[in-house]
């Protein structure tokens, strides 16, 4: 992104955590939007064969967490490290067989999300440790006061197309454009701790659930109209939220594919363009796995 | 559906133990609202002097503030469970304090934790003090009053409120749409806490501004009932076209971010099983009288 920033004068910290398990209880099941009684799998753990540029639907799955899900054992050190990571922060595989594999994070979701090539991930599993050198709140953009960066690496701002146009106005490149029907369970959270779940996108549910998120993928940049996540997630009208998507399929009902927040502020602050491939896969994710 | 199984089924009361809450902050005295200004939320849970059913939610520079006492329980299944199967209009006794026998009524219930609001009589409710306990006589999860039609959905209301509340109508035949008046109708994108938690025992929080008297937009009242379009609570809350949720307002509204006046959902469903009135101005919802706590 062509822009101008404080990103030199941002530090890094390096953080740890640990691949957390799912978690269950004993009653087994949650209920979907018709009542209906599951128990699937997704959250916690190391969830496989979902990476950024897939479909974020159509799965058996619940809170489908792609990769590595990652906590501090220690309460006050998890927040730290949900509240200080960004997206695309570099990961680093401590323990286990997958000792020195590199990755990087995709999301937040009350579990920092982390991705890694499918080889890498196939050797990962609950408890080993990992080191996240997290950098990027903070980052203000210095031709855009009215404009929030929430949990954004430097390097991802800088991968993204776009930048500040001649107008003034910030040029973001978006795979979808969201409904503030959408917006479900996260609303009224913190910007920087999990994310703001879409309803909408109940692949294979009824019509009257649909709001045409079916189609969106992980890993895709998207619009969030009339939210306003610069200190909080809420309904605002006339404010614009630039998301990344990090979770997908729900079952819940209220719940559904996420967003970790990224930019938000005025509408009228943002140029949007629609562009299909505005996915971390293209900017970021690709060329990490590339370089393995 | 587990209403339709149910219709014929009698209710049950149990005897719940609640204990009167004491605020609690974290270590940093501020939240942040939704322009990132710090502020130190007050009337957030525990006893809230001042504040009565048909106070405008706007009117206190407060926090989530409830007209009555916040009853909480420190084991935390007890108190999901006295959240879940406490329902509006269930009458409460003050077992020990300075208030020892006052008779209180649930008015509302708050999720995440749990907590239960219950009204008292003002001079009762100032001689309370947060750890008094409070029985609450707990009825209503499941059941349905005659007269109301399938397709709609009952909770977290005490069958007999509906014989004091005029505001709700069952048909004549007995099939047809149930007719309640409301406050105002709110589209679904203003629901903001509260989305995708189970409605038993969440309520859910409308991110409304306050009143702009030259707009002439009206105000809300606690007590008020307020109708939720494409909302369907029947059980996590969520987005559903053509659906309607009829809730009563419990709670004032927040300058947190996704926050406000929030709603305890007692009625879902298709919108043909429900003729919203909206009467604005002449709207009386739930009041202290209704009650006998005036």
């Amino acid at each position: 992104m062509k822009i101008s920033s404080n990103a030199d004068r941002l530090v890094s910290q390096v953080l740890t955590g640990e691949v957390w398990p799912a978690l269950a209880d004993s009653r087994a099941y949650r209920v979907g939007p018709d009542g209906q009684p599951f128990a699937l799998p997704g959250m916690g753990g190391v969830t496989l064969g979902v990476h950024c540029g897939d479909p974020a639907t159509g799965y058996a799955s619940d809170h489908l967490e792609p990769g590595a899900s990652v906590r501090h054992r220690d309460p006050a050190a998890n927040m730290a490290l949900q509240f200080l990571t960004c997206v695309g922060n570099p990961v680093r595989v401590e323990t286990g067989p997958a000792a020195g594999a590199a990755g990087h994070v995709i999301g937040q979701h009350a579990y920092v999300l982390a991705d890694f090539p499918e080889s890498v991930l196939a050797g990962l599993t609950t408890g080993d440790a990992v080191t996240i050198t997290a950098c990027g709140q903070g980052l203000a953009l210095s031709e855009h006061d009215a404009i929030v960066v929430k949990n954004c690496a430097p390097g991802l701002l800088e991968r993204m197309p776009g930048g500040t146009r001649p107008d003034g106005r910030l040029e973001v490149r978006v795979a979808a454009r969201v409904p503030a029907e959408a917006i479900g369970a996260g609303v009224g959270m913190s910007s920087e701790y999990a994310n703001t779940d879409l309803m909408g996108a109940y692949a294979g549910l009824g019509d009257d659930l649909s709001l045409g998120l079916e189609g969106i993928r992980i890993g895709d940049i998207v619009a969030l109209a009339d939210a306003d996540h610069r200190y909080g997630r809420a309904y605002r009208d006339g404010y614009l939220t630039i998301g990344v998507i990090c979770t997908g399929q729900c079952m819940l009902f209220g719940h559904g594919p996420g967003p970790s927040s990224l930019l938000s502020g005025p509408a009228d602050a943002f140029h949007l363009v629609d562009d299909p491939a505005a996915n971390l896969s293209r900017w970021y994710h690709e060329e990490l796995e590339t370089a393995q | 559906m587990t209403t339709r199984s149910l219709a014929s089924s009698r209710p049950v009361s149990v005897n719940l133990l609640g204990v009167v809450e004491h605020p609690v902050l974290g270590d940093g005295p501020y939240r942040i609202d939704q322009d990132g200004h710090p502020y130190l939320p007050v009337g957030d849970g525990g006893i809230v002097l001042g504040l009565q059913l048909g106070d405008s939610v706007f009117g206190r520079r407060a926090d989530h503030a409830a007209p009555g006492a916040c009853l909480v329980h420190p084991d935390p299944a007890s108190r999901h469970a006295l959240a879940i199967y406490s329902c509006i209009g269930n009458q409460v006794k003050v077992r020990t304090g300075h208030a020892a026998g006052a008779r209180g009524v649930v008015i509302g219930k708050r999720g995440e934790e749990g907590r239960v609001i219950a009204a008292f009589r003002p001079g009762e409710l100032a001689a309370m003090r947060p750890s008094d306990e409070v029985s609450v006589r707990a009825s209503g999860q499941g059941c349905r009053p005659a007269g109301f039609p399938p397709d709609l959905t009952v909770l977290n209301i005490d069958p007999g409120l509906f014989d004091v509340l005029p505001t709700v109508r069952p048909s004549a035949s007995g099939d047809g749409p149930v007719s309640v008046g409301v406050r105002c109708s709110v589209p679904s994108k203003l629901v903001g806490n509260g989305l995708g938690r189970p409605a038993v025992s969440w309520d859910l929080d409308l991110q409304l501004p306050p009143p702009e008297p030259a707009s002439g937009s009206g105000d809300i009242l606690l007590g008020d009932f307020v109708a939720v379009t494409d909302i369907d609570a029947r059980f996590n809350v969520g987005y559903r076209q053509g659906w309607l949720t009829v809730g009563i307002v419990v709670h004032g509204s927040s300058p947190l971010p996704g926050h406000g006046p929030g709603i305890t959902p007692i009625l879902t469903g298709p919108a043909r099983v429900l003729d919203i009135r909206q009467e604005a101005a002449s709207h009386v919802g739930l009041t202290a009288p209704m009650l006998k706590l005036q």
